[in-house]
């Protein structure tokens, strides 16, 4: 049994989604937060759940819309999840006539329905159910409430219903006849649905039919249509003569089933949104929750964290291994690999939890209390003046945690070259990974200004993106920029949804650390360890050494023109955490020091900091170029983020260090 | 009047919305803006920024050169 999961966006399905199934998936306050379908089991029961992205209506008008209608075409399932905003009954019910048109069995889950009580609306269930004809369960998905006897309902919903028939009158009736006249018989899809959908301007719905309806055919019909609907009443296109006529359905159902008790006065929300968005503070107040979250991070919870699991990992873990190593009987081979690679390499990254998880514990936060919308509202004047527009910059600040769900987040943006350019643009924003590497040296160079000093590579990541964005999009032909977004009200974060976020944030960083790094560092210390005068050589002499003394030339004017640092770039290809580890690895970290205090001999701090902005912008990781395929479609915008990246990386830090000499910092 | 003309906080009826970005069009009737809905005007963000409408029962941004192609008429 497979349940498919409709809804509005950001009417919490995702959240049903997690509490029906138990299993974790990506939850936010903002629209578009799912933007692939997502398959689960139900709890305790032999069927299948599927979360599919948010729709207002199943005529698509964005890549993650199509989704849904290419579900009902193609999937088979049994039945559908319909859920729905009581808070915003009227709008959310267009997609629930389409939906119960479509004919398959339906249960609504009528949720938010402690929002609704709120404003004074109050919804009798048994009504709107006898109107609808199908069962309808109130839930409040966020606590869970109503979510077992939903599931109950769901597993004994009836097998035989009739599809919804609402009359839309003259000429639309007889023009759904003609084309259904000429319908093949299909096995398990509707007709009325597929001709109504057609006639509304479904495009997923347009290209099944012209599989076996001859195009022609199809545009004679729908261009007849549109005609007569002109004469009948101005200036209407067919989709707004079906919204119309839904709606009068709709507002017939209303009268019997709502009562709205007047309340009023300024909601919570908008005495927020009248401080966050204003006019003159709502850039600088977003600058400054960044940069009391960077304060967190980096200065007064994160690095005293760090510090201690630092001193923990190469003092007494390092001392407890090596006797274990000594009591069992390793061999000198053994010993190296487990304590100069393993315990070096994966340790030297696994430090930076604590900071990595702070980070995601705030960028959680953000996303789940609504601001989110706001930013990208506040954000649009300036995206705009740059070729964008503001609903681009949720990718980029998701992109801060990692740059694979941001690269994904850009399928909310409507034209698709603002929606290319954002893809290509946010692997300039400085994820998790990149973090370590900063953590790294401003602890070993700039005591004092750590957070400071991380905040400048951040802003320089965005300032960076916003005039590369200005300058490819006079490349890149396209639409005009348009920019339309629904600001949802806030809502208090909850302790147990924000907590998993992070967890689920910060688990693939961990992961990593038993994988990639695990294996990359395993493979750097052998090549460090072996070279052509056979094993254990010094590691100047290595395998390594030699490689990467090739490339070090190039990077000699960037300041940092060692075989090490070499080593660590190419090897941060794989994940940008290796490049620590390498350096762990390759800078030899004597037992019961480390890497901070060794690193000060081989950098100056403006060679540091040139190398940090080499690190921010070189290279996407290879998991964000996979992601960068998928989702441009293209090898050839696939190679170029990656040579652009590396172009303006050199430049950069180029200017940064040439520059920085000149003015008399070294 | 174009919408942008009314006053930070009134309140009108919209008589046309059929001259503003046919995307824009699409969502805002999918979010049930519409000819005959009220609406109401809260605020625009400095230089040329978006602004935000209330309608429907919810707040929505868009820009506002596209704002002023929404006429009204005050209530």
């Amino acid at each position: 049994m497979e349940i498919a999961l409709f809804g509005n966006p950001n009417t919490g399905k995702t959240s049903l989604f997690n509490i029906l199934t138990g299993s974790y998936e990506y939850v936010g306050n903002w629209n578009g937060v799912t933007v692939e379908k997502k398959v689960g089991t139900l709890k305790g029961q032999k069927a299948f759940l599927i979360d599919l992205p948010g729709i207002y209506t199943l005529n698509p008008l964005l890549r993650d819309e199509g989704i849904a209608s290419e579900f009902l075409l193609n999937e088979s399932f049994s039945s559908v999840l319909n859920i729905v905003d009581a808070s915003q009954l009227e709008r959310n019910l267009h997609l629930t006539i389409q939906l119960l048109e479509f004919g398959k069995p339906a249960v609504i889950g009528l949720n938010m329905v402690d929002v609704a009580r709120a404003r004074g609306i109050q919804i009798d269930e048994q009504a709107l159910s006898e109107q609808l004809g199908v069962p309808v369960v109130s839930i409040i998905a966020r606590t869970g409430k109503g979510c077992k006897q939903l599931a109950q309902e769901l597993t004994t919903a009836d097998t035989g219903i009739t599809p919804l028939h609402i009359d839309y009158g003259e000429p639309v009736e007889s023009a759904v006849e003609k084309l259904i006249s000429i319908m093949p018989d299909a096995k398990d899809l509707n007709k009325r649905w597929l001709a109504l959908q057609f006639l509304e301007g479904n495009q997923v719905v347009r290209s099944h039919l012209e599989s076996c309806i001859h195009p022609e055919q199809l545009n004679h019909l729908y261009e007849t249509l549109s005609d007569e609907l002109k004469k009948q009443h101005q200036k209407k296109s067919i989709k707004h003569h079906l919204h119309a006529v839904r709606q009068q359905f709709i507002s017939s159902i209303l009268e019997n089933t709502v009562t709205k008790t007047g309340v009023k006065g300024t909601t919570l929300t908008e005495k927020i949104d009248a401080i966050v968005t204003n006019k003159f503070l709502g850039i600088p107040i977003f600058l400054m929750l960044m940069f009391i979250v960077f304060n967190l991070t980096f200065n007064y919870l994160g690095t005293p964290l760090s510090d201690a699991l630092d001193a923990f990992f190469s003092g007494p873990l390092t001392d407890w291994i090596g006797k274990g190593l000594t009591a069992i009987g390793a061999t000198h081979f053994i010993r190296d690999v487990v304590l100069n690679g393993i315990v070096a390499g994966v340790g030297g990254v696994l430090v930076f939890v604590p900071q990595i998880f702070i980070l995601f514990f705030f960028i959680s936060l953000i996303e789940d209390s609504g601001y989110m919308a706001r930013v990208a509202m506040v954000m649009d004047r300036i995206m705009e003046s740059v070729g964008l527009n503001g609903k681009a910059f949720i990718p980029l600040i998701i992109g801060f945690g990692c740059n694979v769900p941001g690269i994904m987040a850009t399928r909310t943006i409507e034209q698709p070259k603002e929606r290319l350019l954002t893809t290509l643009l946010t692997p300039l924003m400085s994820c998790s990974a990149r973090l370590s590497v900063y953590s790294l040296f401003v602890a070993a160079f700039f005591h004092k200004h750590q957070a400071l000093i991380v905040l400048s590579l951040y802003v320089l990541g965005i300032i960076v993106a916003l005039i590369l964005a200005k300058v490819f999009s006079l490349f890149i032909k396209g639409e005009g920029s348009v920019f339309v977004i629904e600001l949802p009200p806030y809502r208090v974060p909850q302790a147990r949804t924000l907590l998993r976020s992070t967890w689920e944030k910060g688990k693939g960083f961990v992961r990593k650390a038993g994988t990639f790094i695990f294996g990359g560092t395993v493979a750097i210390w052998f090549l460090s360890y072996a070279g052509p005068g056979g094993f254990n050589v010094p590691i100047d002499k290595s395998f390594m050494a030699i490689i990467c003394s090739y490339i070090a030339p190039l990077l000699a004017p960037l300041g940092f023109g060692t075989w090490q640092a070499a080593g660590a770039l190419i090897t941060g290809f794989l994940a940008k955490e290796v490049v620590v580890s390498t350096m762990n690895v390759l800078y030899f970290v004597p037992d019961g020091q480390s890497l901070t205090h060794i690193i000060t001999g081989f950098f100056t701090p403006l060679q540091a900091y040139s190398f940090m902005v080499f690190i921010l912008l070189y290279v996407p990781c290879l998991s964000t170029v996979a992601v960068i395929q998928k989702e441009a479609g293209s090898k050839k915008w696939t190679a170029f983020s990656i040579f652009y990246a590396l172009a303006i990386a050199y430049i950069l830090s180029l200017i940064i260090y040439q520059g920085g000499k000149l003015l008399g910092f070294h | 009047m174009e919408l942008t003309q009314m006053k930070p906080g009134e309140k009108g009826l919209i008589t046309d919305i059929s001259k503003i970005n046919p995307l824009i069009q699409n969502r805002l009737l999918d979010l049930g803006i519409k000819e005959g809905e009220r609406i109401c005007y809260k605020y625009a963000l400095p230089f040329g920024g978006p602004c935000m409408l209330e309608a429907c029962g919810q707040c929505i941004g868009i820009r506002r050169k596209e704002a002023k192609c929404i006429r009204v008429e005050k209530c």
